[in-house]
């Protein structure tokens, strides 16, 4: 198959990212109109199973992960990520988290790109308080795994495999590179790895425009064709018709 | 005037300022386009600078924003994609500019 969306979607005990992954293929679709392949546990293809017009892979996550979620430590699998040449039937594949949701066509245009590698460098906090990043979390920028465009070629092979090279050794990278937050995060494991086999120099070709996001203590209080409400402080806002990473996973039951 | 107006006040303005960088960074985020495969801005320094350099030549080499060249052989047709999507943006925002400034008032 020539283009198409890959998702992972992994199901714990706290969090039916299912709900959120329904959301968001359900927008693909509408918006992008592009075939999807969610890569799965079993836990979520079970919930996955009614949705039309998509693949399910079914994954085994090897190894488990903690996050802060609102203040409690939760579990996560997150370290499938690097399976995605492999995973991907496409030759121009669209990785997505299943919490960003695509309210245009916009990623469409990078289909039509000679990059064979491309994620976002900048993010937009939504709600105006720039609460996304925090200072001096690592001695490298971070690059956001959340999208990632790609197309299967040598080097872009590499890349993931470098990924899960790190993920094998990231106690040793992360004091390498300094990272504060300790658990196995694929945002940093990308960074590294761009960095490492770009000869230890930055990796500097990126989508072009910021990714917008909200953080998970704002909550998502509507969603609205194509577009969600949401609200930090007692301060309601909105936005329409571009793609944005939620990260409340309680947005679907809104 | 009292407290609870500043405070009122202050809580409008930042609603309003919010939502213009929101719709603001949607508008350079559309103004991105595609050319010969590689990636630009539909903003006033890529029009400025493609509309000199045709003046001068017939094609022309730009460098996109990731600073990789790429050679413009068809220097009218790619200031016709810029501004038509630059304007259409910007029209887009317009809109909803005129929309918060009612709601302001």
């Amino acid at each position: 198959m020539d283009k198409g969306v890959l998702l992972y979607c992994f199901d714990t005990k706290d969090t039916r990212y299912s709900d959120v992954a329904k959301k968001c293929i359900s927008l693909v679709a509408r918006n992008l109109k592009l075939p999807v392949t969610v890569v799965c546990n079993t836990e979520a293809k079970q919930n996955l199973l009614g949705v039309k017009g998509i693949d399910i892979v079914t994954c085994v996550p090897k190894q488990g992960n903690k996050r802060n979620y609102k203040g409690e430590q939760i579990d996560w699998f997150n370290q499938e990520r690097f399976r995605a040449y492999e995973h991907s039937p496409y030759e121009q594949t669209l990785l997505m988290d299943c919490d960003f949701f695509c309210f245009s066509n916009e990623l469409l245009k990078y289909f039509d790109s000679t990059y064979d590698f491309l994620c976002h460098d900048k993010v937009h906090d939504a709600t105006g308080s720039n609460r996304i990043l925090g200072k001096n979390e690592c001695l490298l920028p971070i690059v956001w795994a959340t999208v990632i465009y790609f197309r299967k070629t040598t080097k872009v092979k590499m890349i993931f495999e470098m990924v899960n090279y790190v993920k094998n050794n990231y106690k040793h990278f992360s004091n390498l590179y300094r990272i504060k937050f300790r658990n196995f995060r694929n945002d940093y494991a990308f960074a590294i790895a761009l960095h490492q086999l770009n000869g230890m120099m930055p990796h500097k070709e990126f989508f072009a425009e910021k990714m917008f996001m909200i953080d998970q203590n704002t909550k998502v209080v509507k969603f609205l064709d194509n577009g969600i409400v949401f609200a930090r402080d007692g301060k309601i806002n909105s936005i329409e018709h571009i793609d944005i990473h939620v990260l409340d996973k309680e947005c679907c039951y809104v | 005037m009292d407290l609870k107006s500043f405070k009122e006040f202050s809580d409008r303005a930042f609603d309003f300022q919010t939502a213009k960088k929101n719709e603001l960074e949607k508008t350079k985020s559309r103004q991105v386009v595609v050319y010969n495969g590689r990636i630009f801005s539909a903003d006033a320094q890529t029009i400025c600078l493609v509309s000199t350099l045709k003046q001068l030549q017939k094609q022309f080499y730009m460098l996109d924003k990731n600073n990789n060249p790429v050679m413009i052989s068809d220097p009218d047709d790619f200031l016709r994609i810029l501004i038509e999507k630059n304007q259409e943006t910007l029209n887009s925002y317009h809109s909803l500019f005129e929309r918060f400034k009612q709601k302001g008032k």
